[in-house]
């Protein structure tokens, strides 16, 4: 059943996300403590400025002993180490990631979930173009490719494959910047949008306008490869014996290719299409920094400038979320459009 | 699997191998860069590069963010590139107990644009005087500096005329200038630029380069019998400087991104190598025990998996400051589980076969039948892994160092490009402090990228073209 995988997957990769929140909570334990308590300290120091003037000297040290109890007794800094970690892990987990130190929301909320939840949307929406574009370009010339297989443009696009494999996506980022904006000035530098923002209709032009240089950097780096494992996987199905079979029958190649082998190429494919999405959020992400596109990326290199602990780690947890997530609709997906996955398991 | 066999096996490989084309162009340029460390000190100016990188003392007779030497091919206006030299005339002339000695350099200028800063260099003893001056193509001859040392017991002495001689040069090019009416700020007037101009009016707002052969002269008066000075020579510092120019702390890429080679190298190689013969071994261990142990590390293994790698690096970067060396084991430890999968699925049909069945009848152990008779099978594919691994190391340590949290004791490709956004490199079009080190890191993926897909081809004949 379908819906029995789905919840088991979805239940499994709950298990893992929260196995990995307790593993990071343990992991950066000190820092986060470290902060907090320096938090706690700040917060009793503006409490006792407001003190009545009137009250002794011992009065008020006992007050900020009473409060610094009470604090620590709030956020479970007074109980042995394990249950600390336990208690960050389950603060985390019910999306209660603290205040940032310096940073704001674009509202002038200090919260880091909000100041989060602003950039998530951003992200999603320069890599899921990038990587719709990738796609799209990377089947056309995947298709070419793996029709003339061997061929001259099989070869020289493949060599371009080779060519960008280790090469960052930030640095082509530097000079694509360096081209388009400062050498013949098309493009803007970076940024979400004109300050100020157009409105209406305007506002999604300047969006767009704006998206370009990312998503043409990302474009070129990402499409090569794709283009390349589309053609590997195309080879493989179009040397199967039902290719040759429809072939001899007298079928066009057209249809052979979009109706046959393609069929049986979708569920690799858009494995593949969600998989270099995953991949952007594992290890393209600083990308973002070098565009000042205001994203998930963009902040980690904000909060390494200014140091601002508990954004990196709320960025970190909600970063690894997205990426469990991707990993979970992927397997429904792929299961979805290749029924054999999900009884794979049982069969020993 | 005995020597021979082994033999045996890589000649085959190397057969296929030689077939490949790309794959032998891969070799070439990993050979190109492994020539390049071994003769470093031979092709880069600056062969204390990898060590001193942030010493800035090291740096101080180049030029800020010069342009490479060769885009003067390029340029209808030359400029002067950075020079060192050192051979000169050397005469000595003794009056009573003070000797006076005197060395004359010979700098021939063709350029339109004069170098930025003319330095003489030399180590002292005693207390000695130092008095340079220049003899230039049309017979003037300017007394620069005059720099009395005091009783030194050996140190280097370091004179500037760019900055030591503002007077005498602005002096000199008074004396042609008509200063009647418009006044000429001295601060605003370049030494250099007075020195090798036309002597004629103009020479202090709008010069014209006077080429020629100049004679740059240091007379030395060694008032006592021990006073000496030696090891001399003059540096230019360019307005083009070193094939790949110099960045906005005076520093010589091409030095530093040679010396980045030799991290590049090591970080790639030894996170592949670590990261794979784990990754085999667990994946093969995990295939042989199979039961309850094998659904164990699977399940640590996919735990391992869902960890998205850059961010969780760039974290644990961010809060441990980690050196080279535990940044390397930083990122074996989640590069591992690239080839798990592929390895458990070997393994699981190499168990199957009938000699690890006879294996098992002998009595043999299960580290033994792992070890000596799964793992070597699976070489191979694991060298072909590995190189494709290298890369991707290369890139996750260069993203880290392009956050600014890189080991600040070595200098990589990823440090430099952090310099350059910092620096303002791409803002300025200072593209030769850009380009070179990303290229570098894109040459050494495409290196290992295709030593690694032709492997791949030999191992998966199934993608060969028909």
């Amino acid at each position: 059943m379908y819906w029995k995988y789905c919840i088991r997957r979805i239940i499994y990769g709950l298990a893992i996300f929260i196995m990995l929140i307790f593993i990071f909570s343990a992991l950066f334990n000190a820092t986060m403590e470290n902060t907090l308590r320096s938090q706690i300290e700040e917060e009793i120091r503006a409490e006792t400025m407001r003190l009545d003037t009137r009250m002794t000297p011992e009065e008020v040290t006992r007050y900020i002993a009473e409060r610094r109890e009470f604090k620590q007794r709030l956020y479970h800094l007074d109980k042995p180490i394990w249950s600390r970690i336990f208690w960050r892990a389950v603060n985390v987990l019910s999306l209660d990631f603290g205040k940032a130190t310096i940073m704001r929301s674009s509202s002038g909320e200090a919260d880091v979930w909000t100041i989060i939840a602003e950039c998530l949307p951003r992200t999603v929406l320069l890599f899921t173009t990038a990587i719709f574009i990738n796609i799209v370009l990377g089947l056309w010339l995947g298709l070419k490719k793996a029709q003339k297989a061997g061929g001259l443009m099989d070869k020289t696009t493949s060599i371009g494959t080779m060519i960008v494999y280790g090469m960052p996506s930030w640095w082509l980022g530097m000079l694509v910047i360096m081209f388009f904006a400062y050498t013949i000035k098309i493009f803007p530098s970076g940024g979400l949008h004109s300050v100020p923002p157009p409105t209406g209709f305007a506002y999604y032009i300047d969006l767009l306008y704006h998206m370009a240089l990312p998503v043409l950097t990302l474009v070129l780096i990402g499409f090569w490869g794709s283009a390349f494992l589309i053609r590997n996987i195309m080879l493989g199905i179009l040397q199967e014996d039902y290719i040759m079979a429809t072939r001899t029958r007298g079928i066009p190649e057209r249809k052979v290719l979009y109706g046959h082998a393609m069929r049986t190429a979708a569920p690799p494919i858009v494995t593949m299409a969600l998989l270099s999405l995953l991949a952007s959020v594992g290890g393209n992400i600083i990308f973002e920094g070098i565009f000042s596109w205001p994203g998930l990326g963009n902040l980690y290199w904000i909060a390494i400038e200014q140091n601002d602990i508990p954004v990196l780690m709320g960025n970190l947890f909600i970063t690894t979320a997205l990426y469990i997530g991707g990993l979970v609709i992927l397997d429904l997906i792929y299961g979805f459009l290749d029924p054999r996955i999900k009884v794979g398991g049982k069969q020993q | 699997m005995k020597w021979i066999d082994f033999k045996a096996g890589i000649q085959d490989f190397w057969n296929e191998f030689k077939r490949v084309k790309f794959g032998l162009f891969g070799l070439i340029l990993l050979f190109i860069f492994i020539l390049a460390i071994l003769i470093n000190p031979y092709i880069v100016p600056f062969p204390e590069a990898s060590s001193r990188w942030r010493d800035i003392t090291y740096w101080e007779d180049n030029p800020v963010s010069a342009p490479p030497v060769w885009v003067n091919w390029f340029s209808s206006t030359k400029r002067a590139p950075s020079l060192i030299i050192e051979e000169h005339a050397f005469s000595e002339e003794k009056m009573g107990k003070i000797k006076l000695s005197r060395a004359v350099f010979e700098y021939e200028y063709s350029y339109d644009l004069p170098p930025l800063d003319v330095i003489f260099h030399g180590y002292a003893i005693g207390s000695p005087v130092i008095m340079l001056s220049i003899e230039r193509p049309d017979g003037h001859i300017i007394e620069l500096v005059r720099r009395p040392i005091s009783k030194s017991d050996g140190k280097e002495v370091r004179v500037s005329i760019g900055k030591d001689s503002r007077i005498e040069s602005y002096n000199f090019g008074a004396k042609f200038e008509n200063l009647e009416g418009n006044r000429i700020e001295r601060e605003m007037v370049k030494p250099t630029s007075v020195l090798f101009s036309e002597a004629k009016e103009g020479i202090l707002v709008h010069p014209s380069p006077l080429k020629g052969t100049y004679k740059l002269i240091a007379e030395i008066i060694l008032p006592a019998e021990n006073d000496v000075v030696e090891d001399i020579y003059f540096t230019f510092s360019g307005g083009v400087s070193g094939w790949l120019g110099t960045d906005s702390s005076k520093r010589d890429i091409w030095s530093g991104v040679v010396a980045g080679v030799k991290w590049a190298l090591l970080i790639g190689l030894l996170t592949a190598l670590t990261a794979v013969s784990i990754g085999v071994t667990y994946g093969v261990v995990s295939a042989y025990l199979g039961g309850w142990k094998d659904s164990l590390m699977q399940r640590i293994f996919e735990l391992f998996l869902s960890v998205p790698l850059l961010p969780v690096l760039i974290v644990m970067s961010a809060i441990f400051k980690p050196n080279i060396w535990i940044m390397i084991l930083m990122m074996s430890c989640f590069f591992w589980v690239g080839p798990v999968k592929t390895v458990r699925s070997m393994g699981l049909q190499i168990k199957e076969e009938t000699y690890i069945e006879a294996a098992q009848a002998f009595g043999a152990s299960s580290s033994r039948i792992i070890f000596k008779h799964m793992i070597p099978l699976l070489i191979p594919y694991a060298f072909a892994s590995m190189a494709l691994y290298v890369p991707s190391a290369i890139v996750y340590e260069s993203s880290i160092s392009l956050l600014g949290l890189g080991d600040s004791t070595i200098v990589t490709w990823g440090q430099i490009l952090h310099d350059a956004l910092t620096g303002g490199a791409v803002l300025n079009g200072l593209w030769w402090w850009v380009v070179p080190p990303g290229l570098f890191i894109a040459l050494m993926g495409m290196t290992f990228a295709f030593i690694g897909f032709a492997m791949d081809k030999i191992l998966h004949p199934k993608l060969r073209t028909r």
